[in-house]
């Protein structure tokens, strides 16, 4: 039965196609090519490489069996989909960050969030019972606050590098984020072996 | 569903037609009668009784009373609460409709057509088994590539109960297990004090395949009262099934957006198709808000996504 894998471009797809290769799957797949789709003969897999926030879509309408997405983006998009393994790559934190010192948080206004994950962070402060405004953005996030656009920012933060080069830091850590193998909820009833067979090749590779 | 011209709409009404038809003759042969659900329900009412059903997706309606009505999302819950309040002990009912749901899905109102098929005030070995059958009927005149997949909310409940979890982690480890997320499921349940189901509920992923892949998993596993009876119950309808299909698969991990089930519950899914075609359970204690416990089993065929997947099939 075939298998159609999703895979993120960037950095992520990159560390996730080494893991498949030295595995022995997917020997085809050659990311600075322009192809997008891939096959691999022998053991009847298509690859496709999609932009990072796609893949849920891909997987979730049925289009791809399988795929390879990063948690944040699991959690805003709250997909229909399994989420069958957690990988080591990939990892870092959503948290809450502002300027250096001037901590906002918990007061009793509203605050203004900035961030790429509208709903991620509207379902976190609706939790802790802080109000919020959200002014959804696309990139450079860290700008909102230090430009008065916001308080506070919601967004992914790895090594807390770019926050402190733009004099902000990290109030709260709101989730741990890392790479999932997901897949769709049909496909996984009709081709549970296979793609239970793809998941325990990757976990192999995956132990650090 | 859209069209561009009349006489693709015209044919997809034909089609619509014969498909209801065909399958309500089926059943009215089988000696099943025939009802129309109402398309109201109360909201309090509804929400009070499936506390997983997403409220924001309820299509909502005022009475001249101002009380909050909604359009029916799912038609069991109606049916139960037409018939029993004037339930009389002894009765059985074996019945049919023909029914369309309402639901918000972030873009409009979505409408859905669905045939449904209920037993009530019947139980005993061979209910279960008929109305499994009754469903196998159904999704195998349409596709070979078809799969059922069984599942019993009893071994689930019965963990539940031993761990004795409050709403929020109740909830919790339900979303988790929605999603099958073994790892976060682990981590979640390592922060709280342990139960001995607990071991269970670490597995209980792993309990899904043939159901003589699940008896061997289960072995050794802390079982409790609620949680054997679960597995013997799906035993026996295993013992029927393999006479009548092998396309037959087991979850004991399956969870449902309507908290109704108690008991067998079940799913089919014809290859190519993205969505469940028939969804049904068992919904005993659903009942009991009627101060008495009515046997009662079911299960919807999705006709939207069926005739879809019919249409792929002429296509090919």
């Amino acid at each position: 039965m075939s298998l159609t894998i999703a895979i993120p471009k960037g950095r992520l797809g990159t560390q996730a196609i080494e893991m498949l290769k030295s595995a022995g799957v997917g020997e085809s797949i050659d990311e600075k090519s322009r192809k997008l789709v891939f096959k691999d003969e022998n053991r009847n897999l298509n690859f496709i490489l999609l932009k990072n926030s796609d893949v849920i879509t891909y997987v979730e309408n049925g289009i791809a069996d399988m795929g390879i997405s990063g948690k944040d983006m699991i959690m805003e998009n709250s997909a229909d989909i399994y989420e069958r393994y957690k990988m080591n790559i990939g990892r870092c934190k959503m948290s809450v960050a502002g300027i250096k010192g001037k901590r906002v948080f918990n007061d009793d206004t509203i605050i203004k969030v900035a961030t790429k994950f509208p709903e991620t962070a509207k379902k976190y402060f609706n939790g802790k019972g802080q109000k919020i405004k959200i002014i959804k953005l696309n990139g450079s996030i860290e700008l909102a606050p230090i430009l008065g656009l916001s308080d506070v920012i919601v967004d992914i933060v790895e090594t807390g590098n770019t926050l402190k080069a733009n004099g902000l830091e990290v109030f709260e850590d709101m989730y741990n984020i890392s790479a999932m193998i997901i897949s769709n909820k049909i496909s996984y009833k009709f081709k549970r072996k296979e793609i239970k067979e793809i998941i325990e090749l990757i976990r192999k590779e995956d132990t650090e | 569903m859209n069209f561009l011209n009349i006489e693709d709409e015209m044919k997809y009404f034909q089609k619509m037609f014969l498909l209801r038809k065909e399958i309500e003759n089926y059943l009215y042969e089988e000696g099943y009668l025939n009802i129309e659900p109402s398309i109201f329900e109360g909201y309090d009412e509804f929400t009070g009784i499936n506390s997983r059903i997403n409220r924001k997706s309820t299509v909502k309606l005022l009475d001249n009373n101002s009380e909050i009505l909604i359009l029916a999302p799912d038609i069991t819950t109606g049916i139960v609460n037409k018939f029993l309040p004037r339930w009389e002990y002894g009765k059985k009912l074996k019945i049919f409709y023909y029914g369309k749901t309402y639901k918000h899905n972030g873009i409009g109102i979505k409408e859905n057509r669905e045939m449904g098929v209920e037993i009530i005030g019947e139980k005993n070995q061979n209910t279960d088994q008929y109305i499994l059958s009754t469903a196998k009927q159904i999704i195998s005149r349409y596709s070979n590539d078809f799969l059922l997949e069984i599942g019993n909310s009893k071994f689930l409940k019965g963990i539940m109960q031993s761990c004795s979890f409050n709403k929020e982690e109740y909830d919790n480890v339900m979303n988790l297990l929605y999603s099958k997320n073994r790892q976060d499921l682990k981590d979640y349940l390592s922060n709280l004090p342990f139960k001995n189901a607990m071991s269970t509920l670490l597995n209980i992923l792993d309990l899904e395949g043939t159901f003589d892949e699940i008896k061997e998993q289960v072995e050794g596993l802390y079982l409790n009262e609620l949680m054997q009876q679960g597995v013997e119950e799906l035993s026996k309808i295993d013992n029927y099934m393999k006479n009548i299909t092998d396309k037959v698969t087991y979850d004991l991990s399956m969870v449902s957006e309507l908290s109704y089930y108690d008991g067998i519950i079940f799913r089919g899914y014809i290859k190519g198709s993205n969505k469940e075609i028939i969804k049904g359970g068992r919904y005993d204690s659903f009942t009991e808000q009627y101060g008495y416990k009515i046997p009662a089993i079911g299960f919807t065929v999705e006709l939207d996504e069926l005739i879809k997947v019919l249409d792929k099939e002429e296509q090919r």
